[in-house]
């Protein structure tokens, strides 16, 4: 608080130097059963995030056995040897914290939130998670049921819910990306407990794990801490499958109508793209922006409050470790037919195609871009995620300092070079949502 | 000395370092030291006070503006704030909604607005413009005429869904009940009030309350207080000050006696119930931290003992909670559950129970302390967000609470004993003085509600109406005198018999989209009824040369006796004709219930392919208004019921022109526009 004041009576005057995002330090080592941990100091509140990134994702999954690693997501909140069933997050709502875990293709990543005098309970859940979780029939078929209830919920029961499933089993034929991380109920019954303690014994272990802890913390005792609560736990010993599949191009537009409880057709189109990590990777970040980056972007504005076409449409880039797809999406309004909703889409990703971005849009999506990337790191949930993963991905922790620099590079000329290289017909996958009853109709 | 001990420890081999007990969960460390800065405040000359929260850790700055006002009541306007707030964003003297849109995006900014407050956000390079923008939507807003009939019409249709929810009936009955309609927390919003606001009144609105001497600025993240002030005065320093009018209000009081509010709402299978109490209880007084204490072990979330006791222990419900909100104006003790409608009573019960022993036994030790460790971990955690921070200093300016409040938070939670648990409950939890508000069917919950306080009837506007009692039906009355009455007033037998044809063609609309109904029949043996949306069939039901059919969104759909029995009703023009002629039909009258606010004879119907309907017949009038039946739905047993209305006479026989289907969430009001008799169908017509 002195320091405020210091500021204040020193009377600094410089107004709205270029903005400079400040630099997150942080340490990173890995302890000698492989488990690499990120630590990052920040005592402006007492707070402290204790995570866990697991390197496994669906694409790992045996393919008759999909949805493995989301279902391993509920799985490791059943407890473990020290940790009675039920208890898991008890310890820390008790403790004024929040805790939560989430899946992708390609990770894994559970967290708890918690004041700083908390660490340690933070590093035992996560240790005794990580050592000796209870694999066990009981839970398993628990947890079984919260899934099903989940898909149902948020998959079968929501309105478009089914569109990333129905996408990726079309927009990849050889790669693991053809399921999503939800998988396939089916296999989840089928599988025996043996096979479940076989996936725990190989995807989470201390190499394939980074603990990435940021908040109100003293570096050297919290690495002793670490040590404490880590180091006892042994390496895996079995061969981590990573899929090496590549994937053929897509040989010509793939197209196909998925009847859904819903009211309002919609039209979705994905098309291949690189890899996360790519220049070109940055190229399309910046053409998502331009085209649903806020009220004035190019779809809200033409095909929402232009032509009113469309209840709502979005660019939502889809990257990943191996492969991207670039999606769009838009929920017709009414009286509109798919066709012309995808025709007027069209008109827009092809302007991309021909015309170069004017200086002041481009300058605009920058902006844009920047202000997202400066607010993804406010909290320590957000920059110890952002260093897990920037260290999972490429191995570079430290992008959470420099990727910004990535996105500068881009020029208006590599937004034309890839429109013109990816947004082609003979890339895609476009699906139309439907009214159920309405497929005839509509097509 | 200690430390390279302890950093040889670290080079032994692994089996030494066993040192932590695994058993069991670690002991927290020693509490945090909270550091909960000062920001730097100034005031400009036309009376703004600045506040500046300076955190340099992301080259990113917000400026929020309030005002120091309780709201206000806006009566036969009500609507006018949340309308007028979101009017302010609409556009400023020097740009229309699409300019204003591009400007902050290109800024890569955000700016935000309410009747209340106005804020704006963005990286630190860009703050200057986009305060900019953010003065002129302040100080030179447009207020469209055009964007406000934009948010009129959103409004409206929210407000027609808010009409049917049991959540929004009960708390604005709750608010009306225990502010009343002369409060600024006893508003409520209906067509009427929101169709009452005019431009003139949002302008007058902001340019009475919206004043620098009436409001904060608050500037939180990478700005020092000196560009800060700067800013403030570049942009708001212009900005005239004046006099702001300072309503006071009677304080409201708690209720004699503890009474029960029912509002009927007979498509209901859940009841809300919503206690309540106003308290006087100001944000920083001494009880608020124990008190807070004192609410969270009764009710706070799901460690609450409400929680435990309705949902864990009985089922009741999936959750109930309690609340405690301290306040300026006057406080309010809240706690609710939505019950199935069996378990109202017993749920009722159950919440006193709880209020009962928090007041009477002492708290557990343990139960207490693990409270006030969540609630310490809570506090710790919302330091996170300097906002937070701004909140707090914003608290101790506008409430004239201690310097040190926050600072202190913590030591004072942690002095919190049981005892003092005890004593707010005794202070805030009165289950004597409560009003009880029950959201429900209330032919089905009602019995037995009397034991907890004299029970009063009320509609959806908090008004009180008499409660649906049961009168009784005069013995010369029977079905088939009411029946035949209906039959009369249509018109009468031969006026019925002279239609040979009927169409007739009418719209609604389901959460903004158009349906279009038509129906076509040669009485009594030729049918068809279609439900389409943009030519899209949803459901269709035909009945020609002795054939039945029926098909909806999925296809042909089997015809049961049930669905045929259906169909024969209708193709006879007038069900009632058919029922009295068919053989097999029963009926009973059960009793006199108001429709609409008149008098109505329910006629229960049961046919004989087994369907189950009941009629309401208008005691005055003899006609048809109302038809419920029942359906099994994914929440058990749930009432569709259909008024019937607005009627016409065409070629002598009244025909209703409007149905309004009530599906409990959804209601769909059908009005035919085009009615045709005898204009000489075909049987090829009916397709």
């Amino acid at each position: 608080m002195k320091k405020w004041f210091l500021l204040f009576s020193a009377g600094v005057l410089s107004i709205a130097s270029n903005a400079q995002a400040r630099k997150i330090n942080f340490e990173k080592y890995t302890l000698t059963n492989g488990l690499t941990v990120i630590l990052h100091r920040d005592t402006t509140a007492p707070v402290v995030a204790v995570t866990t990134l697991y390197h496994v994702g669906s694409k790992n999954e045996d393919t008759a056995r999909t949805g493995f690693a989301h279902f391993f997501e509920h799985l490791l909140f059943e407890g473990s040897d020290n940790i009675k069933r039920g208890e898991f997050d008890k310890y820390v709502t008790n403790a004024g914290g929040a805790l939560n875990a989430n899946t992708s293709q390609d990770r894994t990543f559970y967290y708890e939130l918690l004041p700083s005098n908390q660490l340690k309970l933070g590093l035992w859940l996560e240790s005794e998670r990580m050592m000796h979780a209870k694999i066990e029939q009981v839970g398993v078929n628990t947890q079984r049921e919260v899934v099903k209830e989940e898909k149902r919920q948020r998959m079968d029961n929501q309105p478009y819910g089914s569109f990333l499933v129905e996408m990726l089993k079309r927009a990849f034929k050889e790669h693991p990306y053809r399921w999503a991380p939800i998988g396939s109920m089916e296999h989840l019954n089928a599988a025996k407990l043996d096979e479940f303690i076989d996936f725990y014994k190989t995807f989470y272990v201390p190499n394939n794990a980074v603990l990435s802890i940021a908040g109100d913390i003293n570096i050297a005792d919290t690495k002793k801490l670490v040590e404490d609560y880590f180091v006892a736990i042994p390496k895996g010993t079995k061969a981590i499958p990573r899929p090496t599949v590549t994937e053929p191009p897509l040989g010509g537009e793939v197209r196909a109508t998925i009847e859904d409880n819903i009211q309002l057709p919609a039209v979705i189109a994905a098309y291949r793209a690189p890899k996360q990590g790519s220049d070109e990777y940055y190229a399309f970040r910046l053409l998502s922006t331009i085209l649903s980056g806020g009220p004035s972007s190019r779809m809200n504005k033409i095909l929402v409050d232009q032509k009113q076409m469309a209840l709502q449409a979005a660019a939502i880039p889809f990257f990943n470790e191996d492969a991207g797809l670039f999606i769009s999406l838009a929920i017709a309004n009414m009286g509109v037919k798919p066709e012309a909703l995808e025709s007027a889409i069209d008109s827009v990703v092809s302007d991309l195609k021909t015309k170069p971005v004017s200086e002041s849009e481009f300058q605009k999506v920058k902006n844009q871009i920047e202000t997202q990337f400066v607010s993804s790191n406010a909290t320590m949930a957000g920059i110890a995620e952002s260093l897990a993963n920037y260290e999972v991905y490429f191995g570079d922790a430290n992008l959470i300092n420099t990727e910004l620099a990535r996105y500068q590079k881009v020029t208006r000329e590599d937004l034309l070079n890839v429109a013109k290289k990816y947004l082609n017909k003979d890339n895609r996958v476009v699906l139309y949502y439907v009214p159920k009853g309405k497929k005839e109709g509509a097509m | 000395m200690k430390k390279t001990i302890i950093a040889l420890f670290g080079l032994l081999p692994l089996t030494l370092l066993a040192q932590v007990d695994r058993s069991k969960a670690p002991q927290p460390g020693p509490a945090p030291a909270i550091r909960i800065g000062q920001p730097a405040t100034f005031t400009l000359p036309n009376g703004l006070k600045v506040f500046v929260v300076e955190n340099t850790k992301l080259p990113r700055v917000s400026a929020t503006l309030s005002f120091n006002m309780d709201g206000i009541v806006e009566g036969q306007k009500a609507g006018l704030t949340s309308m007028g707030g979101e009017l302010l964003r609409r556009g400023t003297v020097k740009m229309n909604k699409a300019q204003l849109d591009e400007a902050i995006d290109q800024l890569g900014g955000n700016i935000g607005t309410s009747a209340f407050s106005a804020s704006a956000s963005s990286l630190k390079a860009n703050f200057p413009k986009l305060i900019s923008l953010l003065s002129d939507v302040v100080l030179r807003p447009s207020f469209s005429a055009t964007e406000l009939e934009k948010i009129r019409r959103q409004e409206l249709s929210g407000l027609q869904a808010a009409k049917d929810d049991p959540n929004s009936i009960a708390d604005n009955v709750t608010n009306r009940l225990l502010y009343g309609k002369d409060h600024p927390y006893g508003d409520i919003e209906t067509e009427e009030t929101v169709s009452n606001v005019k431009v003139g009144d949002i302008k007058n609105f902001f340019s009475t309350y919206w004043k620098p001497n009436n409001a904060y600025l608050v500037f939180v993240g990478d700005i020092t207080a000196a560009d800060a002030k700067k800013l403030s005065a570049q942009y708001f320093g212009a900005w005239k000050s004046g006099v702001v009018p300072r309503p006071t209000y009677k304080t409201p009081q708690a209720p004699a006696k503890t009474f029960v509010a029912v509002v009927d709402r007979p498509a209901s299978v859940q009841s809300v119930i919503n206690f309540a109490a106003p308290v006087e209880l100001k944000p920083g007084a001494p009880d608020v931290i124990p008190a807070s204490v004192m609410n969270n072990i009764l009710g706070g979330g799901f460690s609450g003992r409400l929680f435990a006791n309705l949902r864990e222990k009985h089922g009741f419900t999936y959750g109930a909670y309690s609340g405690l909100k301290s306040d300026r104006l006057v406080g309010a003790f809240t706690a609710e559950a939505s019950v199935r409608n069996e378990k109202t009573d017993s749920a009722i019960a159950e919440f006193i129970n709880e209020f009962n022993r928090i007041r009477t036994e002492a708290v557990p030790t343990d139960e207490e302390s693990r409270m006030k460790n969540y609630l310490s971990g809570q506090f710790a955690r919302s330091l996170e967000n300097p906002a937070t921070i701004a909140g707090f200093a914003l608290n101790i300016a506008k409430y004239n609470l201690p310097k040190d409040y926050y600072q202190n938070y913590l030591k004072t939670l942690a002095a919190v004993s049981p005892t003092d648990v005890q004593a707010m409950a005794k202070k805030y939890v009165n289950p004597g003085n409560m009003l009880v508000v029950v959201v429900g069917n209330a032919k089905e919950i009602a019995k037995g509600l009397d034991k907890y306080g004299p029970v009063k009837s009320y509609n959806v506007y908090g008004q009180e109406v008499p409660a649906p009692t049961a009168k009784t039906v005069d013995a010369s009355v029977t079905p088939q005198t009411i029946l035949q009455k209906a039959i009369d007033a249509y018109g009468g037998a031969s006026a019925i018999a002279a239609v040979k044809d009927l169409s007739m063609t009418g719209s609604a609309s389901v959460q903004g989209m158009n349906i279009n109904v038509t129906q076509k029949q040669i009485v009594p043996t030729a049918f068809v009824q279609e439900v389409s949306m943009q030519g899209m069939v949803l459901e269709k039901k035909l009945l020609k040369n002795g054939q039945y059919s029926q098909s909806g969104q999925g296809g042909a759909k089997p015809v049961d006796e049930k669905d045929k029995e259906e169909m024969n009703e209708n193709a006879a023009f007038i069900p009632e004709v058919y029922m009295l002629a068919q053989k097999g039909y029963q009926f009973a009258v059960k009793g006199i219930e108001p429709v609409e606010g008149k008098d109505a004879y329910a006629v229960q119907v049961k046919t004989p392919a087994g369907r189950e309907y009941t009629n309401f017949y208008d005691v005055a009038t003899g006609l048809l208004v109302k038809k419920t039946t029942t359906q099994e739905g994914p929440q058990g047993t749930m009432t569709i019921s259909s008024l019937v209305g607005n009627y016409k006479n065409v070629n002598g026989v009244n025909i209703p022109m409007k149905i309004v289907n009530d599906m409990g969430m959804m209601k769909i009001e059908i009005n035919f526009n085009d009615v045709k008799v005898n204009s000489g169908l075909k049987a090829e017509d009916i397709k």
